[in-house]
């Protein structure tokens, strides 16, 4: 018996002397990161959410350009990204319809990761060195607010009245975060870039980690402040249309409010001036694959954009020139072919060309002045009175004489809402053309979806994107063509 | 290191603080011999009934062993001879014994725990003893291969043809689909890796994403399970654990069974030495046959404008020139493009020397093998050099030492076959190149099959340039110490300490240059891959067992407590170069490198304890046993886990009469397999750049959430058995029915997109196995010149998902290497269907199931016949039912080239597969019978031995592989794409081709 304890104690000692905390160290961990969030994982963290904010922008351009009728992308066998965005149905479980929601997600994750490694810094056992202050860590949360109010931005212009989850800070193994209404996604957005502005207002003078160049300009709390402010007014803006509870004029107010804190500027050099994703061919870095060469076979921009674009008066019957900036003719011309129904490649997109070559390093813009400006005249039109119609008029112009080099609008402060939101959406349209599916967004605020052409016999234009078809299944909800077009599942919405 | 000293520290103060009593007692002395040739017979357990007096009779036979006074029984028992009891009077003080032969191995004795055995006839768990002389019977090239149709309860199957082995062995059922599908190989008490290592195939072949979270990319790769590493020919036995209650021993690694490899050893004595030499040649067994085309039917297939348009003209107009120009004599020719890329007939060879002796208290084995198995593909093959040294110390008659060691060195080249993107699979390329496009080379070019082929690839060209190599350097090691600290009439206390390491270093290089026609269509031309993996294992484990028996000397009390630590590494490391330099196949002289390195650790530690109790006259053994285990592989690496067992048996013997004996058993245990290594840990991807800064953040895709609280699967099993032998043990049967549930079941469970994770490791499932396992054993023929024995195994296994927690209240789920679609059949693990259902659409487009990788049944039958010196035997395997997902046969339907393209029945096919995306024909029964081998040997007279100096020979030839009958199409119904997989094995998707093997063997002794 004696020997059965000693053998027992022997046992214990071996237990005692053996480690199995083994960690994992073929990649970075969740874990690792929150037990020990020095200053330079952080730091690391805070790259890696500027470099996730950028994942799927290009796919966001070019689907919602499709549906809008910008381009087209026409690449090799992959049928459904021509088929449902021109023919319909966009579905939810389709390689299309399916699509522009995890990347955005699992940014968000990363911001929450990024959120609770920042907070267990101050909690952690660290050297004194690697603790931040406290007005470090206002101004990263900041920053980090922002960038998912943005990645929400994105979801909830795709998603429109299906709404989307915003709670989703929960365990992977939770029931998943209930949907909320369009109006309330909004709602949400304001109030995280409201959060995030009072902790930028309290971040100090600089942050501790790299602001990627697409962002130089906003690279301390204080500017960065005014990037914020600008997705602010945006999301105002898009709210405004989208109901505002009721209150359209209140987003307006705010709209205007917060442009007045952005960077917005109404002199002309300054238009392109704001806040642009990057990318580059280094290693580990994205491209920006929406940079395709006029003998590439993947996106075209369609005749429309030249059809509909008004003419200069000063250059001899010469398009709007932001239409002549941005397009130009195709080297290999493409032809899709469904059934007999031809989808033509003939026109290409140039705007993310550098020096008349594509650049695949070239930044696309998140969001820049002269978007500022045409904000502006759409919240000065409808929340700021007489004064504010005319201002509408006067930002209109500025654009539409500086960018497009033609004859300034015919419309008067006394022209009626319809006309105005026509001008204002030309105006948009060939601003922001190929940047953010701009056409195709405002069409549906504006309830003006049928005025963009079919282009294609047995077309059709989706309102708007499905739920995914996995956010369906956790919810046991079955996706069917609930709106003509559409196959989604229509997750209860609170 | 640390922990060992006190343990030792203990062991020796146990040595002083008992002391050997020494009671009344009495010294038999005797001999025992071999009733078939009269030979003594070393390393014979002697055992006095009612007491825990044991003796081991040494190089002559010969035995002493204390006893007490009065009449006692002796019972003397060795691995591959009949037990024999006999009674000793009083008064006499000898005592020899002969032994019958057992050619069932009835009297094996049995592992219950880590140093504790139990006799067969008590054993109250199903077990396997297959001996070393029965898996050398016929040439196998790996230890796994040569157990097929020898096990009940295991399913046995070859991934694939290629040389150098590749194969998996699953233990009573699919327990798990994430966790690991292996049994647990131990040899010598050393556990040691069955690891497959991707050689980097998928560089070239471009079948999967190798970096993906699921990893399908490299697994496509062939691998060798590192088993094949063991030479077969040092194996004394194998035993195989198959049940929970058996296992539970092993925890949380159990739960796939566990494979005990003990090897030979030396006996005291003369030195003797046996030598094996056998030479042989390789054939292709089977494979698709080709279509048959004239000009009509080419140009209908490949020469028919697609539409009007000029351009669709042109191309036709070309492709019918190019046909044309195919002719030979005037007619479209049909080479046989199977055979000219396998038919090679390579020749095989093997040589074994092993060398035993010993002297006094040191033994001793050594033994050395060379083996070379050729492919059938050009340039592919497999050698093994294997070096073996097994030591026996004896300090005292209660202390030794024993040492094993093994150093192999194998390699192979294993070609270029399985799934395939790029145009590198020569079995997947010969799929799309129609019989009429010649492929030999030509004044040495090879001609390039253009647009009649899959990415331009000539496979013959591919083989023939390519190059695939694998090294394996390995060094197996243990040591178990031994020392019987107290021995008396009534008690006995042994204390036994092991432990072994298992290093395996392996090399891989895969060289595609790029003058290969597919390389050449790749963006950046040439491939070279290198892949450095380097395995760790060191394991090591403390015991004490106690007997004791009472005065009365009716039953004996075992108890055994111990200690096992684990410690497994694995690091792996890659570079795939690719924009190769012509003539260059260093990986410094690509343009584009992609490194990957991976390192996995794991650690466990546990406790146990096992009490036993055999009493009844011998009849009733029950017994219990506890492990506690912490792992670091768990979510909580302090939480000790418990997997408890309890057994159950009783003899009945002359129940039928003299010489027969009826044993009913019963056993319950738990079981369990752990997590695999990351699948607690959340990873983030690292490297994102931007502004020239690299960050961190969860992939864009959705990234891979670990379970915190991920814990061991647990499988909980009642196994019940009835045991019989009939005339004098001339035939015997074990009949065991088992049912196992499996809770906590790791499952890839899909989470909400809007969480941001694509992927999360969960328990949260519950499935069933339950089966039936037969073997049985019948000598219908016994006379001094003739025998013939006659054996059987019979299993089959029925299994169910129970339930399964899923987000959203999903009923089922798409595993991993599930397939290649619906349309072409695809594993689904679904809540009530068997666990490797196989589901797809048919031809309207409706989801069915089409049937699951299961077989019904698995029967195998092995008959031996002697007469004089002659010996016969061949093994039949007989499979029913299962099926596979045929995508070789898809392959060739799609392209319209199987041998029955054209014909109604081909394009029905054709069809399923281009526009009604029907899966049911390319989801094919895997029913087959085998003829796995046959050999035919002669012990030539000893006067013939003696002319070499040898004092036995014997001839053999022996053919492996010989008859495969079944419908399946194409290749080998026995298949895994994917290599070992618990469910998503039985894709075929273009697999190296089977071979038979004949050869030709002479053994002598001397």
């Amino acid at each position: 018996m004696r020997t059965r304890h000693f053998a027992i104690a022997a046992g214990l000692l071996a237990l005692a002397a053996c480690n199995f905390d083994i960690t994992n160290d073929n990649q970075p961990t969740l874990d690792d990161l929150v037990k020990n969030p020095t200053r330079a994982k952080l730091s690391a963290t805070a790259t890696g959410l500027f470099a996730g904010a950028r994942g799927g922008i290009q796919a966001l351009i070019w689907r919602l350009g499709s549906m809008g009728r910008e381009g087209v992308n026409l690449s090799g066998n992959n049928q459904p990204d021509f088929i449902e965005p021109y023919f319909g149905p966009v579905v939810a479980g389709g390689s299309f319809g399916g699509t522009l929601w995890i990347d955005r997600y699992a940014h968000i994750r990363t911001v929450h990761i990024f959120l609770q490694a920042l907070a267990s810094n101050g909690t952690a056992s660290l050297p004194a060195t690697e603790r931040l202050t406290a007005s470090e860590v206002a101004g990263a949360r900041g920053v980090a607010n922002t960038l998912k109010a943005l990645a929400l931005l994105y979801v909830v212009e795709t998603r429109d009245s299906l709404g989307a989850p915003v709670d989703v800070d929960r365990p992977v193994d939770a029931p998943p975060a209930p949907f909320v209404r369009q109006d309330s996604v909004y709602a949400y957005i304001i109030g995280v870039l409201n959060s995030a502005a009072t902790d930028l207002a309290a971040g100090g003078s600089s942050f501790f980690f790299h602001v990627p160049p697409g962002l130089s300009a906003f690279a301390t709390p204080a500017t960065f402040l005014k990037f914020n402010r600008a997705l602010a007014a945006k999301a105002n803006v898009l709210r405004a249309t989208a109901g505002c509870a009721g209150n359209s004029a209140a987003c307006y107010g705010a709209a205007i409010t917060a442009l007045g804190a952005s960077f917005m500027n109404s002199a002309p050099a300054t238009f392109q001036d704001g806040a642009y994703f990057d990318f580059s061919t280094g290693p580990g870095d994205q491209t920006n694959n929406l940079s395709d060469p006029l003998n590439a076979l993947t996106f075209f921009a369609l005749q429309d954009n030249r059809t509909d674009a008004d003419t200069q008066p000063a250059s001899g019957g010469a398009k709007d020139q932001r239409v002549l900036d941005k397009i130009a003719a195709a080297q290999d011309t493409q032809i899709a072919l469904l059934g007999s129904i031809p989808i033509p490649g003939q026109l290409k997109f140039v705007l993310y060309f550098s020096n008349g070559q594509a650049d695949a390093g070239h930044p696309i813009p998140i969001i820049k002045n002269e978007e500022l400006i045409l904000l502006d005249a759409e919240a000065q039109w409808f929340a700021g009175g007489a004064g504010g119609k005319l201002q509408a008029i006067v930002d209109l112009n500025n654009v539409r004489q500086n960018s497009g080099k033609l004859a300034a609008t015919t419309v008067t402060a006394a022209s009626p809402d319809s006309t105005f939101v026509k001008a204002l959406m030309y105006e948009r349209r060939f601003s922001l053309l190929w940047e953010q599916g701009t056409r195709w967004i405002d069409a549906r605020r504006f309830n003006r979806l049928g005025d963009i052409p079919l282009d294609v016999p047995g077309g059709f234009v989706p309102p708007l994107m499905p739920v995914p078809k996995g956010e369906c299944d956790a919810r046991s909800l079955t996706a069917t063509e609930v709106i003509p077009g559409v196959v989604t599942c229509r997750p209860p919405l609170t | 290191m640390v922990t060992r000293i006190p343990l030792l520290t203990l062991a020796l103060a146990t040595l002083v603080a008992v002391a050997a009593v020494s009671a009344q007692q009495r010294q038999i002395t005797g001999r025992v011999t071999s009733a078939a040739t009269n030979e003594p017979i070393p390393g014979v357990t002697v055992s006095v009934t009612g007491t825990a007096f044991a003796a081991v009779t040494n190089s002559d036979g010969s035995y002493a062993i204390p006893a007490p006074a009065g009449t006692v029984t002796l019972v003397f028992r060795r691995i591959a001879f009949k037990r024999r009891e006999v009674q000793v009077p009083a008064v006499q003080t000898t005592a020899d014994a002969t032994l019958e032969p057992d050619v069932f191995n009835l009297e094996a004795v049995v592992v219950t725990g880590q140093a504790t055995g139990v006799e067969r006839r008590n054993a109250a768990i199903a077990t396997s003893v297959v001996t070393g002389a029965e898996i050398t019977a016929a040439p196998a090239p790996a230890l796994d291969r040569a157990l097929a149709g020898r096990v009940p309860g295991a399913y046995i199957q070859q991934n694939s043809g290629a040389p150098g082995g590749g194969t998996q062995v699953q233990i009573r059922g699919s327990n798990t689909v994430i966790g690991s599908a292996n049994p647990l190989y131990v040899v010598d008490g050393v556990i040691i890796s069955d690891a497959s290592l991707s050689s980097g195939l998928f560089s070239v072949t471009g079948s999967g994403n190798p970096q993906s979270t699921r990893n399908d990319g490299e697994k496509q790769d062939d691998p060798v399970n590192r088993l094949a590493d063991l030479n077969p020919n040092d194996v004394a036995s194998v035993e195989i654990l198959r049940g929970a209650a058996a296992s539970s021993i092993y925890g949380s690694k159990g739960v796939n069974g566990v494979v005990i490899i003990t090897t030979n050893r030396g006996k005291a004595g003369k030195p003797r030495a046996n030598i094996i030499q056998r030479v042989g040649f390789s054939e292709l067994q089977r494979g698709p046959a080709t279509r048959v085309f004239d000009t009509t039917t080419a140009f209908a297939q490949y020469a028919t404008p697609t539409d009007t348009t000029l351009s669709a003209r042109q191309q036709a107009a070309a492709e019918s020139t190019l046909i044309r120009s195919y002719k030979v004599n005037g007619v479209l020719p049909t080479y046989d493009h199977l055979r000219e890329l396998a038919g090679n007939k390579p020749t095989n060879y093997e040589t074994q020397l092993d060398v035993s002796g010993g002297a006094g208290a040191t033994r001793y084995f050594l033994s050395g093998n060379v083996k070379g198995d050729g492919g059938i593909i050009q340039n592919t093959s497999a050698q093994r050099q294997a070096l073996r040294a097994n030591l026996d110390q004896t300090f005292s008659d209660r202390f030794n030492i024993s040492f094993n060691s093994a150093f192999n060195r194998s390699t192979a080249q294993r070609g270029f076959t399985n799934n395939d993107n790029a145009g590198a699979s020569v079995t997947y390329a010969i799929a799309y190149i129609p019989g009429f496009v010649p492929l030999m080379p030509v004044n040495g070019v090879y001609p390039d099959p253009g647009g009649l082929s899959y990415f331009g690839s000539n496979p013959l060209q591919t083989t023939a340039v390519g190059k695939t190599g694998e090294t394996v350097l390995r060094f197996t090691g243990g040591l178990t110490a031994s020392f019987q600290a107290v021995q008396t009439a009534r008690h006995g206390l042994r204390l036994v300490g092991g432990g072994g390491i298992d290093f395996f270093s392996q090399k891989d290089e895969i060289f595609a240059p790029p003058e290969l026609f597919f390389e050449a269509r790749q963006t950046n031309p040439g491939t070279s891959t290198l892949s450095n993996d380097d395995s760790r294992f060191a394991n090591w484990n403390g015991n004490a067992i106690h007997t004791y028996t009472p005065a009365s000397g009716s039953w004996k009390a075992t108890t055994a407590v111990g200690v096992q630590w684990e410690d497994r590494q694995l690091s792996r490391s890659r570079i795939i170069a690719s924009g190769l330099l012509p003539g260059q196949q260093n990986i410094n002289q690509g343009s584009v490198v992609t490194p990957f390195e991976e390192n996995t650790h794991e650690r466990t530690i546990a406790l146990y304890g096992h009490e036993e109790w055999l009493g009844v006259r011998e009849r009733l053994l029950v017994s219990g046993s506890v492990r506690a285990e912490r792992s670091s592989a768990n979510g909580d690496v302090k939480k000790f886990y418990f997997f408890p067992a309890a057994t159950g048996s009783y003899r009945f013997p002359e129940l039928l009469g003299a010489g027969t004996e009826v044993k009913l058993r019963f056993a319950y245990g738990e079981t369990g397999n752990q997590p695999l290594f990351g699948q607690k840990f959340t990873s983030l991807q690292g490297g994102l750049v931007i502004g020239g800064n690299a960050g961190i953040a969860v992939p864009i895709g959705g990234g891979v959430a670990g379970d915190a609280n991920i814990q061991p699967e647990r499988t909980r099993e009642i196994e019940a058995g009835l045991d019989a032998t009939l005339a004098s043990g001339r035939a015997t049967m074990e009949l065991t029915l088992f049912q196992r549930k499996t809770s906590d079941l790791l499952v890839p469970v899909t989470p909400a997109p809007s969480t941001g994770f694509s992927l999360h490791f969960a328990n949260a499932g519950e499935i069933k196995n339950e089966g039936l396992e037969i073997a049985a054993g019948l000598t219908p023929l016994q006379t001094e010149h003739a025998s013939w024995v006659f054996r059987t195994t019979f299993t089959s296994i029925r299994n169910r998902v129970l339930s399964l927690n899923l987000p959203g209240g999903a009923t089922g789920f798409r595993p991993a290497n599930a397939g290649y679609g619906l349309g072409f059949g695809e594993f689904f693990v679904q809540v009530g269907q068997p666990i490797t259902q196989i589901i797809g659409t048919d031809d309207k487009g409706n989801t069915i199931s089409l049937g699951q990788a299961n077989p019904k049944f698995r029967w195998s039958f092995l008959n031996n016949f002697t007469y004089h010196r002659a010996n016969l035997s061949f093994l039949w395997d007989w499979q029913y039912g299962g099926v596979a997902q045929n995508q070789t046969l898809s392959l060739y339907d799609c392209n319209n080239l199987a041998p029955d393209g054209g014909t109604p029945a081909g394009a029905a096919r054709y069809d399923a597969c281009i526009n009604t995306g029907d899966a049911r024909p390319f989801v094919q029964s895997t029913t087959f019978l085998k003829l796995r081998n046959a050999s035919l040997s002669l012990d030539l007279p000893e006067r013939w031995a003696s002319w070499f100096g040898a004092t036995s020979a014997r001839v053999s030839v022996e053919g492996v592989n010989l008859i495969t009958v079944t419908n399946y199409f194409g290749y080998d119904p026995e298949v895994s794409n994917y290599g070992a997989q618990a469910v998503t094995r039985n894709i075929d998707l273009g697999p190296y081709p089977p071979s038979r093997q004949f050869f030709f063997s002479i053994q002598a002794g001397f």
